[in-house]
């Protein structure tokens, strides 16, 4: 990747991880003119260089660190401790195991492992249990994503959220947060065992889409993110390309349905994810291209005017993949420069992964030092002062033009294989990243991608002692008592009833927000509610094996 | 054409130089990278790698026996104690052979497994190595 010796001249060419060229030097022939919007000043079209005009100075990034494990309660304390240092977001993990796959604690899959219960995030089966995690949280003071990472638990994990807040006396209108529905992890990233097909899974969010439209107008429904997409492998134009092509998916759906005007449906997902890796100015490059796309997208193909909707926000989450087993507290270095890179490319809200990311969920050290990085950036620096600080920068102005020319070409190219839906059907993005994937270990393998303390300065000796965090041990016993419990001391035919509701719901085909949420508020279970969703939508098959 | 990711597909080897591997998940946790190009990294030298996915420790012994593994691979996505335990059942039910595992393992649980005979290649290992491994470890067949 980098040049490590021998002569240089500036006809020499390098290549990114994605294989953009990389010239010794570049000047004012390599910045494009036409229609570019190098010369639009941030807050105008078409936002390469930044939705606002001023930044950071009229809004700070989001400190918005991904967090979660153990039972309820240590979950609750971890988020309260980050918020504690500083944190302006909150988001909570649910385990893995029962919330993708809409298990309870007690079905065969979790029980045969029942050590993995919580290992990464808090077991909510009920919405008395999401009560807990929240437990002395002010919902409304704090954005928050409660989870629902993959599509199938989304309405649950909305709906438990929400109906915490109702409990409270509190009116979700009020209250601001984000979804995730995330169809890159749940279709291409982190496959489960169990998943409603990728069609349905589309019917759904556009479900959580009109819903939040009518009642919770502040909240983020659907987040389009590109994180698992590009941490699986996709590059960084095929993240931009595939981001995008979700993101047509879900428009269209939604203009068929016809429930809402396509300018606030472009508002409420104008606020996308994308991955921050080691590849530095091209993932600046990306972040800004992907702001113009959005624009281009919008306005050409679907007419839009509306400034508020053409404007894209962008959460950043750091490469996961870029962080090394080897020596972990380097990480601290690679979580930095990643958030520099964000910082640089002007994101609306940033999580920075841990430095113990290779070897475990993070520890509360791991936690603290990514809050304090992005301090560290916001405090001390002065970036955040200037708004596209690199806007002209000969080198980045042209990376940005290739990338987004070869983004919108990997759009072209899932639009003929029938759309982003039908590349998951098929497998046919996986492939995708699955070359890529080889790609890079290949490179490291042979030296051209240098990773220090893995193939480069390698076993020189660590003197720092990092073994991975272990959360908590109790987590299988308690869930299944409190799973018990409400079974006992629910009202058993409302609740079975709000589920009937549920079920009829699901099988005509119309919006199940509302049912959901009257599920959950019924105290209905995590499991019911998958039981009906198995049998009502079937499985997702699966492209690919592993 | 989409199953050369993963199943028996185009890049599996049919003529089998070295044997047969068999790999599964220890947690229901289905992030495949690790797992696909280790499975590559293999086929391309002449393994015929069986890909189980997430299923149970019984379900993982018996594909073993029933596959007549050479090799077994586990992807470690979840806790020691659940991949202990389907080491012991892979003894259990007969199965005699060399196990080797992948995936996000602290390095306490490397200790840990490395004394129950099983090698560990955490995050970072060189394909070369864990290909290495695999050598080594099926050269005593038959």
């Amino acid at each position: 990747m980098a040049v490590t010796s021998g002569e240089l001249n500036s006809e020499q060419i390098e290549r990114t991880i994605s294989g953009l060229p990389i010239k010794a030097v570049y000047g004012p022939s390599d910045v494009p003119v036409d229609s570019s919007g190098v010369t639009a000043l941030p807050g105008h079209p078409p936002y390469l260089r930044g939705a606002f005009p001023e930044g950071y100075r009229s809004k700070p990034w989001r400190i918005f660190q991904l967090s979660g494990f153990g039972n309820p309660e240590d979950e609750g304390e971890r988020i309260r401790y980050l918020l504690e240092k500083g944190e302006t977001g909150f988001i909570m993990e649910h385990d893995r195991m029962t919330a993708d796959h809409l298990y309870d604690v007690d079905h065969p899959e979790v029980i045969s492992r029942w050590e993995d219960v919580g290992l990464s995030g808090a077991v909510q089966l009920s919405a008395r249990d999401t009560a807990l995690v929240v437990e002395g949280i002010d919902q409304q003071k704090y954005f928050a994503h409660p989870g629902g990472a993959v599509v199938q638990h989304a309405p649950f994990a909305l709906a438990a959220y929400w109906t915490v807040a109702k409990r409270r006396g509190v009116d979700i209108a009020s209250l601001t947060g984000t979804g995730q529905s995330d169809f890159f992890l749940t279709y291409l990233g982190c496959i489960t065992k169990q998943q409603i097909p990728a069609r349905d899974g589309l019917k759904i969010n556009c479900d959580i889409i009109d819903f939040c439209a009518k009642y919770v107008p502040k909240w983020v429904p659907v987040s389009i993110a590109g994180y698992n997409g590009a941490d699986t492998g996709l590059n960084a134009f095929q993240e931009l390309g595939s981001v995008f092509a979700c993101a047509i998916e879900h428009l269209d759906e939604t203009v068929r349905r016809g429930n809402l005007p396509i300018t606030e449906v472009a508002r409420s997902l104008g606020g996308m994810n994308f991955r921050v890796g080691m590849e530095f100015m091209e993932d600046i490059a990306k972040l800004r291209v992907a702001r113009k796309m959005w624009h281009d997208l919008l306005t050409s193909r679907y007419g839009i005017t509306d400034s508020r909707a053409l404007k894209l926000r962008i959460h950043v989450v750091t490469a996961g993949s870029s962080m090394t087993y080897q020596e972990p507290m380097n990480n601290i270095v690679r979580g930095t420069i990643m958030a520099l890179a964000s910082v640089l490319g002007g994101v609306q809200s940033l999580g920075v992964s841990g430095y113990d990311e290779a070897l475990s969920i993070p520890s509360e050290e791991a936690h603290h030092m990514s809050v304090r990085i992005q301090q560290i950036l916001m405090h001390e620096t002065n970036l955040p002062k200037v708004v596209d600080p690199l806007g002209g920068s000969y080198y980045l102005e042209s990376i940005s033009q290739d990338l987004e020319e070869k983004a919108l070409g990997f759009l072209g190219d899932i639009e003929k294989e029938g759309g982003f839906i039908a590349t998951l059907d098929s497998g046919w993005l996986h492939g995708k990243a699955s070359d890529n994937q080889y790609q890079i270990e290949q490179a490291i393998l042979s030296g051209s991608r240098e990773v220090v303390g893995v193939n480069v300065h390698v076993g020189e000796g660590d003197p720092f002692n990092v073994d991975g965090f272990q959360g908590a041990d109790d987590v299988f016993e308690r869930a299944t008592k409190r799973l018990t419990d409400l079974r006992r001391t629910r009202d058993s035919n409302a609740a079975m009833s709000a589920l009937r509701d549920l079920r009829d719901t699901c099988i005509t085909g119309k919006n199940l927000m509302s049912p959901m949420l009257e599920a959950v508020e019924a105290e209905a279970s995590l499991g019911e509610i998958g039981d009906i969703f198995r049998e009502v939508y079937g499985d997702w098959k699966v492209p690919i094996s592993f | 054409m989409s199953n050369s990711i993963g199943g028996v597909g185009s890049t599996s080897n049919s003529g089998a130089m070295f044997g047969r591997v068999v790999v599964a998940k220890t947690s229901l946790d289905g992030h495949w990278r690790g797992v696909s190009v280790v499975a590559r990294a293999l086929r391309d030298v002449g393994f015929e790698v069986i890909l189980l996915g997430m299923v149970k420790d019984r379900e993982i012994a018996r594909a073993a026996i029933d596959e007549d593994a050479d090799l077994v691979g586990l992807n470690i996505g979840g806790r020691m104690q659940v991949a202990e335990r389907i080491i012991e059942t892979l003894r259990e039910e007969g199965y005699r052979g060399p196990i080797f595992a992948g995936g996000t393992i602290p390095p306490y649980a490397v200790r840990k497994l490395g004394l129950l005979g099983v090698e560990c290649f955490p995050p970072g290992s060189s394909l070369d190595n864990i290909v290495a491994a695999a050598i080594r470890l099926t050269s005593g067949k038959a």
